[in-house]
Parts: structure tokens; C-alpha cells; sequence
């Protein structure tokens, strides 16, 4: 991927570095908590990396900062960067109100817009219709859940969100899968 | 930027009226009407009104700026047809609903300026039976739209008769509100309101090319009206999705055109011109006829939104960009085009914030209210975003409709969570010596990333040879680690060297590995790594400094 070099050059880079912070002071952690501390430092480089233009990185920060125990490897990781955990910790608190709000709002939407549209369209049309309609809620409930930081999201940023994200999940799915066979192809 | 624009046109067109119509004042108000009626029929989605509104406000906008009392009468004559929107002349515009009364009364009731000779000329023919003889620019062009009607027919010939066609599409246009009713419920009336303001763009390309230019409005909204004419006729909306497509139609042409040229437009509505008065006579034949108008009207406003395009600098970017979002949405569409000259010229009064307006086509058979309007907006807004991830998403470019793709979103992303946790569990279970591996891999991982795990992994185990030099308990790392061999990845090593030197862990193998590696960087053979840009290095080592302090 020749356009993702310095993306995943910046990926490798700060990953390594969280690694060495962690990992240096614990030496005897068991194996999960290692796979954690891995993914942990790896999904932090990651958000990073996008130096808070994103919320989806944003949202993973701050979920992450927000546990105290991997707080102090955040803390470790984004060390220079003092302003992006200020943010994210802001942004979260923010959001956390404004998405309450916002699902509360947008619930109500819902249910009224279901009321208007099978009273105003035809019977037969509004049956198929809402259930597309229906369908595509549901999988986007699911995209949701799965994007962090993605359930404030309107549709629009959603999609534009999730497009940023995947090309960082493949950033880090393919370091991660050349360091590890480097790993292994020498042991 | 919508005024200044028409303020441009209708200086340029008042200087061509003076001097080649002189007579025909018709002509150059159509001119002036039709860039009135354009904007107007611009900013008709968002204001909601009936395009005529939009048209009578950019008239009225015009006459203004002309400051001459013909074209003030016939832009205001032709928005009172319309509709009664908060014009400069919204008295007149009152004045205007009942046109069909009299005109030249309304008008100058409305208007302060003294009629013109030719003026009076040609509303004492409209007096025959036409609506808004002022509305010259409009009527041109709306004539055109009308063949079916019989009586638009006989007015359009007695426009024709009074100036060259010109007149009968003027008349007819306002004529139209009245009627509107009744196409509108029958057949494709919307395609009136467009060509008039089709026209009325038309119109301010150029006196001379007054006819031309509406007979090309005329194609234009008979274009839109032809695609209205495709889906179900539906009264109420008509007018609204009248005006509405045709700023799309203008829209799209602008993104089309983008050329701006008044000439462009001259010449086109040359051709259209011939064809519009033909067809407008012998509109006869009904819808053929008609259809054969609006495309000619279609390509009109195309022009017309050229050169607004030409004459705003924004807005033709923006219509631009939006003109390639519609020709990518599909030509049938022609829905969504920003354009914020239009619309702020349009309704200045009524909708001062409207600059970010976007303008919204209503597609025929759709509701055309603000709300199913901007929920269309944001709808080709989401469709356009899932292309991009058409793309990104393998196995997704055969896949149509929202719920599939969303689906196979869903399950990508799911899969690359997955991989990134088995991978970071494998990666967990190497050895304790995890850190030690990973600095050591680094510029492996540097090398691969830059040019494809394939070649890098066919490098390492030839260049590992020769490496006595290295650790003993690390042989194939660091000798992994070696094939470095271009500037770039020696001064990520570098400074990755000094990134370990500066670890707390106190790895000697780094201290030992930066020397070797330094003088590896030397002798190593060079690799071409495709794109490894020094820039690169340069910026992964700006923050490393800064990090490991």
C-alpha cells in the first residue's frame, strides 16, 4: 500500500514507543494482559496518528483515557501530544451529555417519523419501504456499535467516519502482521 | 453575488437593448425578465414558493438595476404572474396576480418608471389576451412551454406577430400562473414556469440574440419539463418542482458548460431560437411539441447557468463541483447543484441567510416541500459517500442498495477488528523478549512496509549473511533488521537506534545494533523501495526526538 507508508510508518512508530513504555516496566504479565496492552498501545497509536481529526479517534481515546489503568499507558503514549487528551477527555464529556440528548432526540424523531410515513404513504408502499427502511436502521445501529465513538453520529458522518476507519483498521491489521511474521519467521 | 451577476448581465444586456432594440423593448426586457425569472426560478427551493415568486423577485431585482421603466415593467409584471413574492415591487406584484386584466395598469402601479414607447407597444398587444406583457422575458420562453394549450397557441402567434416570437413567449408565460392550474393537473405544466425562467436567463445573455435566447430557454424548460413530463403529473407541486427543476436544470448546465460565455449562450440560443419558434408555433401537437421546447429551454438554462457561472466566481466554482456531483449522480437526476448566487439573488428579502442554500430540484411525483426536498439533499449526500466506500470495501462494487452494502461494511469491519486482535494475541505470545523483537523488527517493518512484505522478505535472509558482526542471541533480527539500505530507511534507523539508546530498558544490543546498522546502512546493497520518500523519514523522525525525551 505504497499511499499508506507514512501512515504506517507514524502507526509503527508510536506503537513502538507505547510498547517500550509499557513493557518495560511490567516484565512478567500474563498473556492477556499482554494481547491488551498490544492492542491497547496499537489502537492508541492508531488514533493518533490521526492527531484528533477524526472522531472515531477521538472517541478511542478518550474511552481509553477514561479507564484508569489504561490511562497511565495513554498518558505514556500521547506524552507530547498534551493537547489531543484534553480534547478527547473534553470532547468525551461533552459528547456524553450531548448523546444522551441526541438519542433521546432522535428517538423521539424516529417514532414520529414511523407514525407520519405510515399514515401518509399508501398502505402497500409504506410496508415496503419501511421495511428497507428497517433494515438499513438496523444495520446501521450495528455499524454503530462498532465505529467507536460512533453511536453521536448522524448517517452522513457515520459513513465518512467508518471509511477513515477502515483504512486505519487495514494500516494496522498489515504492521501488525508484518512485525509478527518477522517475529516468527526468525524464532 | 447573484445581484452583481445580474447587475453584469443586465448591464451588458442593456448596452446591446439600447443599442439594437430600440424599438423592441420587449426583446431586451425578455432579456432582463429572463435573467430575473432564472434567479428567481434559482432560489424558488428555498424560499418554497412557486417558481414564479423566484422569477418575479429576480426580475423585479433587475428592473431595478436597469433602472429603466420597460424592463421594470416586464420583470414585474412577470413576477406579479407568478407569484406575489416580497419583490421590490410587491405592490405591483399584488397588482401582478391580476395581470391578465390589465397589464401595463399593474405594472405601472407597481412601477415607478415611466413606460417606454415600446413598452406601451407591446402591452397594448398583450392587452389582447395576454397576461404580463411585461414578463417579455419570461413569456418568450414560457410561450414555447405551452403548445398544448390552444389559447397559448394563438397568443404565442400574436406574440410572434407583434416581435418576432419573442412577444408570444413572453405573453404566454404569464398567462401561465392562471393556467397552471389546469396544465398542471393535465399534462406537464411545470415545464411553463421553467421555460420562462429558462428565458428569462436566456435573455440576459444578449439583446440581439433576445429570440434566440428564449427560443433556447424554451428548450431548456422543456427539457425539465420533459422530465417532469416522465413522472407522475402531479398538480400541487408543480409549480414548486417547476422552478426547482429549473435551477437544476440551470445547475446542471452550469456543471455542464461551465464556460460562461455569453457567446456560448448567444450562439446556442441561436440555434435554439430557430427551434423554439417552430415548435412554439406549432405547438399545436401538444406535448411533442412541448418537449421539443423544453429541451430547447433545458439547454437554455444550461447556458444561462454558464454564465452566471462565468459572471460569479463562486458560484461557477460551486456549481462546478456540483454540476460533476449531478452528471455523477446521473443525468436523469439533476437534483442537488449548490448555488448560492442564485439563490441569493433570488429572495434577498424574504431569505437573507439563504447563501448556503442549497438548491434542490423536487423530482417529479415528490413531494416538493423544504423538508422531503432536504432530506433528498442529504440522502444523494449519503449515496455519493457510500461510493467511496464501494471502493474501499472489497466485493462491494457489484453490490446496489444500502442495506447489502451496509452489510458487507459491517462484516469487513468486523473482520479487520478481528484480525487486529489475533494478531496483537500472536504478537503477545512471541517471547518476553517482545520489545527487543520489535525494535529489531522495526526496520524490518520500515522496509516492509515501504515496498510490500513480498520483496522484503526475499531481502532479508540474503542480506543476514553477512552480518558476523551482529549479536549471537539475535542473529535473525537484527540481521532482518539490516537490509536497510536506502538514505530513507538509514535515517529511520538512525533514529530509531537512538530511540532504543534512550530506553530505560538499557538494550546493549541497540547500542550495538546502531553502529552496526549505521555502518549496514553504508554497505548494504540499496533496495528500490518504490515510493520511500525522504520526507517521510524526515517527518517520522521530527516527533521521534521529542517523544523519547
Amino acid at each position: 500500500m505504497c499511499p499508506h507508508t507514512s501512515l504506517k510508518q507514524q502507526f509503527l512508530k508510536k506503537w513502538i514507543m507505547g510498547l517500550q513504555r509499557c513493557s518495560f516496566s511490567k516484565k512478567n504479565m500474563s498473556i492477556l494482559e499482554r494481547k491488551k496492552t498490544i492492542k491497547l498501545s496499537a489502537d492508541i497509536a492508531m488514533a493518533s496518528a490521526r492527531n484528533g481529526t477524526t472522531r472515531w479517534s477521538r472517541a478511542l481515546i478518550s474511552n481509553a483515557s477514561k479507564d484508569g489503568s489504561d490511562n497511565r499507558l495513554v498518558q505514556q503514549i500521547l506524552g507530547p501530544d498534551s493537547n489531543t487528551p484534553a480534547a478527547t477527555t473534553t470532547n468525551k464529556a461533552g459528547t456524553r451529555r450531548a448523546s444522551v440528548c441526541k438519542k433521546i432526540v432522535k428517538r423521539s424523531h424516529q417514532i414520529r417519523r414511523r407514525r407520519r410515513k405510515c399514515v401518509a404513504a399508501a398502505p402497500v408502499k409504506a410496508v415496503t419501504s419501511s421495511i428497507s427502511e428497517h433494515l438499513v436502521r438496523k444495520r446501521r445501529q450495528v455499524l454503530k456499535t462498532l465505529i467507536p465513538g460512533g453511536e453521536f453520529m448522524d448517517e452522513i458522518c457515520l459513513i465518512e467516519e467508518t471509511l477513515d476507519y477502515i483504512t486505519s483498521l487495514r494500516v494496522q491489521v498489515d504492521v501488525m502482521r508484518s512485525v509478527a511474521s518477522a517475529c516468527f519467521s526468525q524464532s | 453575488m447573484d445581484k452583481g451577476e445580474k447587475d453584469k448581465y443586465e448591464l451588458e444586456n442593456r448596452n446591446e437593448n439600447s443599442i439594437n432594440y430600440q424599438a423592441p423593448v420587449m426583446s431586451s426586457d425578455w432579456q432582463f425578465g429572463g435573467a430575473n425569472l432564472t434567479t428567481a426560478g434559482m432560489s424558488l427551493v428555498p424560499s418554497g414558493n412557486p417558481l414564479a415568486i423566484g422569477s418575479s423577485c429576480a426580475s423585479a431585482s433587475v428592473a431595478d438595476s436597469f433602472g429603466s421603466n420597460l424592463w421594470e415593467h416586464p420583470s414585474n409584471s412577470q413576477n406579479l404572474g407568478f407569484c406575489g413574492i416580497n419583490v421590490q415591487n410587491g405592490a405591483s406584484s399584488s397588482n401582478a396576480m391580476g395581470i391578465g386584466k390589465s397589464t401595463l395598469t399593474s405594472l405601472r402601479s407597481g412601477v415607478d418608471r415611466p413606460f417606454d414607447m415600446g413598452w406601451n407597444a407591446a402591452s397594448s398587444m398583450l392587452k389582447g389576451g395576454f397576461f404580463l406583457p411585461n414578463t417579455t422575458g419570461i413569456l418568450p420562453q414560457s410561450l414555447s412551454q405551452f403548445p398544448a394549450d390552444s389559447a397559448f397557441i394563438e397568443r404565442a402567434a400574436r406574440f410572434s406577430s407583434f416581435n418576432g416570437g419573442t412577444f408570444s413567449d413572453m405573453v404566454i408565460p404569464f398567462g401561465m400562473p392562471e393556467s397552471m392550474g389546469l396544465y398542471t393537473g393535465g399534462m406537464g405544466l411545470m415545464r411553463g414556469p421553467e421555460d420562462m425562467f429558462a428565458a428569462n436567463g436566456m435573455k440576459s445573455v444578449s439583446g440581439v440574440e433576445s429570440q434566440k435566447i428564449k427560443l433556447n430557454v424554451t428548450e431548456a424548460t422543456r427539457d425539465a419539463c420533459l422530465q417532469v413530463e416522465n413522472r407522475a403529473k402531479k398538480s400541487p407541486g408543480n409549480d414548486r418542482r417547476n422552478g426547482s427543476l429549473l435551477r437544476a436544470n440551470e445547475e446542471a448546465k452550469q456543471g455542464i458548460g461551465g464556460s460562461g460565455n455569453e457567446s456560448d449562450e448567444a450562439e446556442f440560443s441561436g440555434h435554439d431560437g430557430g427551434q423554439d419558434e417552430p415548435s412554439s408555433l406549432d405547438g399545436a401537437g401538444g406535448e411533442p411539441s412541448a418537449k421539443g421546447l423544453s429541451l430547447k429551454k433545458r439547454k437554455r438554462s444550461l447556458q444561462d447557468a454558464e454564465i452566471d457561472q462565468a459572471k460569479g466566481g463562486q458560484p461557477s466554482t460551486e456549481a462546478a463541483k456540483d454540476g460533476a456531483e449531478n452528471q455523477q449522480k446521473g443525468d436523469q437526476k439533476q437534483t442537488t447543484s449548490v448555488n448560492k448566487t442564485t439563490g441569493k439573488q433570488l429572495s434577498p428579502a424574504s431569505h437573507p441567510p439563504k447563501e448556503e442554500y442549497i438548491h434542490v430540484r423536487a423530482r417529479r411525483g415528490q413531494a416538493t416541500n423544504s423538508h422531503s426536498l432536504a432530506e433528498r439533499v442529504r440522502r444523494e449526500k449519503i449515496s455519493e459517500r457510500m461510493k467511496f466506500l464501494q471502493d474501499i470495501v472489497p466485493g462491494c462494487s457489484k453490490v446496489t442498495g444500502k442495506a447489502v452494502m451496509l452489510d458487507e461494511i459491517i462484516n469487513y469491519v468486523q473482520s479487520l477488528q478481528r484480525q487486529v486482535e489475533f494478531l496483537s494475541m500472536k504478537l503477545a505470545t512471541v517471547n518476553p523478549r517482545l520489545d527487543f523483537n520489535i525494535e529489531g523488527l522495526l526496520a524490518k517493518d520500515i522496509i516492509q512496509s515501504r515496498a510490500g512484505p513480498s520483496s522484503t522478505l526475499g531481502f532479508s535472509p540474503d542480506l543476514s549473511v553477512g552480518y558476523p558482526s551482529l549479536h549471537p542471541s539475535q542473529p535473525g533480527l537484527f540481521q532482518a533488521a539490516l537490509p536497510v539500505t536506502g538514505s530513507n530507511t538509514g535515517v529511520i534507523h538512525r533514529s530509531l537506534s537512538s530511540q532504543f539508546t534512550s530506553l530505560t530498558g538499557g538494550l546493549k544490543e541497540s547500542n550495538q545494533l546502531s553502529n552496526p546498522w549505521e555502518d549496514e546502512l553504508h554497505n548494504v546493497v540499496q533496495m528500490n523501495y518504490g515510493t520511500s520518500a525522504p520526507s517521510d523519514d524526515l517527518n517520522v523522525n521530527g516527533p521521534q526526538p521529542s517523544g523519547n525525551t
